[in-house]
């Protein structure tokens, strides 16, 4: 079978998530890679279709519709990504494909296909059964990106005029990140907070925490979206991935955006609900209420360090 | 402007849900967070650059009652006009719904739809993009600011890792919001509480089409975390702790 597979870029550089999706596609299939935009694109070990048309836009489901006529797959693979859930979408609804999203595994089954998704904040497995042609939305860190790393196969090179599509969304440009008192994805240590916090007063309570460890402190999406947070202490797919020795995670519940962008070595997670998400990527989980275990934490590390 | 906030129920993940092979049992359903963002930012639009917001409440026959309080919190914070949208049978394809919506939302004449970009059962489709393939309009999801000059859209989307883009949509177009520009206006209970007497709500009731393709097999649990959780008092927990950063050079 065919497998179509939508390369992630962002600032003309192709994204480890696309070397996941080239591997799963791999063992799914033939596979070519869509890559909209100059990227090099060398080591995506699969045949490529190179689009010149800047960097992907929402709109460019009109392109992936095109190589989707030319191609016939049976399979379409995008990034759970907030640029290509925008084009997978659209290209889904456009054909009347069958979608799934917040995937984990694919699998082919008789004449198509059976997807697992994992969603409810991380809670709840689904099987699906799909039928061919199916597109699929997949989690980032699902699938080794190593088999999807290699020497390009055939690249065919493509522009807007040749694939005859337009759209009136126009792009203007990037805004970097604010430059950051703090940046958390270079630190060792950090203390990071969630809905399990309760309260902006009680942040203060996280930066005792993380000033006795050396560390700083950063927040899951509900705290930053609350303001009690600067941006710049993000942590996950909209954010910053920390890489440190250690992420202390302070009533957070492990949700799939969050998770991503957490790479420390030692994950050590505090939440009161014995079935978050966030105790499957940590290497120590207490059941306890934060507000009630930090301060008498707080005193036994004072107490260890003298 | 005629602004339009689609607002869904999901099941309230801080209260136990039950996982049965064929369906999920919420004991009680909330707002999408995503889409009260959206709502939200349909307001910041509104004082911006004038003109109404209509809330549009998207519920099946079970959750009707659920999003008579979201819709009123909305009323409380500036929206105009209030309509619950009763789907004619519970799905869980966001197509399906798209379709549906479309149908009721093509002759409205909104200049701007906001939808929350995700929500939390949302396993086959994300109804934004959908949306505007039915209606044959401009989208972009990932919205964290939207503004208006010269009668066009400026709209900053998320690309992850911090770093923002940029665009210009031209009117009308669907959003979908991952988080509103300034974080959730607070609404005293009491004032929540006259809204919900005085909010008049519209029902219309959805035709959602039957789309095959697409099945649920089974829905079940995640495996358990590998590691053992400490449970106990504060101060025995905190000892071992204190051990546990001991061991990875912390301490």
């Amino acid at each position: 079978m065919n497998v179509l597979v939508f390369a992630e870029v962002v600032e003309n550089e192709i994204q480890e998530i696309t070397y996941e999706l080239v591997g799963k596609a791999k063992q799914l299939g033939d596979v070519t890679t869509l890559v909209v935009g100059n990227a090099d694109v060398s080591n995506i070990n699969s045949d490529v279709i190179q689009v010149d048309a800047g960097e992907p836009l929402p709109w460019h489901y009109k392109i992936v519709e095109k190589v989707f006529e030319k191609l016939k797959p049976s399979a379409i693979l995008f990034g759970n990504t907030l640029t290509s859930i925008d084009i997978a979408a659209q290209f889904a609804a456009q054909l009347d494909l069958p979608m799934a999203t917040m995937v984990t595994d694919i699998s082919a089954k008789d004449d198509g296909f059976v997807a697992t998704s994992l969603v409810y904040g991380g809670k709840v497995l689904v099987d699906l059964a799909l039928k061919s042609p199916a597109v699929f939305v997949v989690n980032r860190g699902s699938f080794p990106a190593e088999e999807g790393k290699g020497s390009v196969g055939n690249v065919e090179k493509l522009s807007l005029e040749e694939l005859g599509v337009s759209d009136g969304i126009e792009f203007v440009g990037y805004i970097k990140p604010e430059v950051e008192d703090v940046d958390i994805s270079k630190m060792d240590i950090v203390v990071s907070v969630g809905r399990g916090i309760g309260d902006e007063a009680n942040i203060e309570l996280a930066e005792e925490l993380a000033e006795v460890l050396g560390g700083v402190v950063a927040g899951s999406r509900p705290v930053i979206d609350s303001g009690w947070l600067p941006k710049t202490r993000q942590v996950g797919r909209s954010g910053k991935t920390v890489t440190g020795k250690l992420y202390l995670a302070l009533g957070i519940s492990g949700a799939t955006e969050h998770v991503e962008g957490v790479k420390a070595k030692n994950v050590i997670a505090i939440n009161i609900d014995r079935n978050a998400p966030i105790f499957r990527i940590s290497r120590c989980g207490v059941v306890a209420d934060v507000l009630e275990l930090v301060p008498v934490l707080i005193e036994k590390i004072r107490e260890a360090k003298g | 402007m005629k602004i339009c906030a689609v607002l869904r129920v999901v099941p309230d993940l801080v209260e136990e849900i039950e996982i049965e092979e064929t369906e999920i049992v919420p004991f009680a359903y909330i707002a999408n967070e995503r889409d009260e963002h959206a709502v939200e930012e349909a307001l910041i639009l509104k004082e911006k650059a004038g003109g109404s917001v209509d809330v549009l409440g998207v519920v099946d026959e079970d959750t009707a009652s659920d999003v008579d309080e979201p819709l009123a919190m909305a009323y409380a914070k500036g929206a105009d006009n209030l309509i619950k949208a009763i789907l004619s049978r519970k799905t869980f394809r966001r197509y399906e719904v798209a379709k549906g919506l479309a149908e009721f939302l093509k002759d409205k004449g909104y200049d701007v739809i906001f939808t929350g970009i995700q929500a939390i059962d949302a396993f086959a489709g994300t109804l934004g993009g959908m949306l505007a393939r039915c209606m044959n309009l401009p989208y972009i999801g990932g919205v964290v600011e939207v503004d208006v000059q010269n009668g066009t859209l400026v709209v900053k989307k998320e690309l992850g890792g911090g770093l923002l883009g940029e665009y210009r949509v031209s009117t009308p177009a669907i959003l979908g919001v991952v988080s509103a520009e300034r974080p959730l206006k607070f609404v005293p209970f009491a004032k929540l509480k006259k809204a919900m007497k005085e909010a008049n709500i519209d029902e219309v009731d959805i035709e959602v089409p039957e789309i095959e393709g697409i099945d649920v097999l089974r829905y079940y649990e995640p495996p358990k975390p590998e590691i053992t959780l400490l449970e106990g008092d504060p101060e025995e927990l905190a000892e071992k702790l204190v051990e546990v950063l001991k061991e990875v050079s912390v301490l």
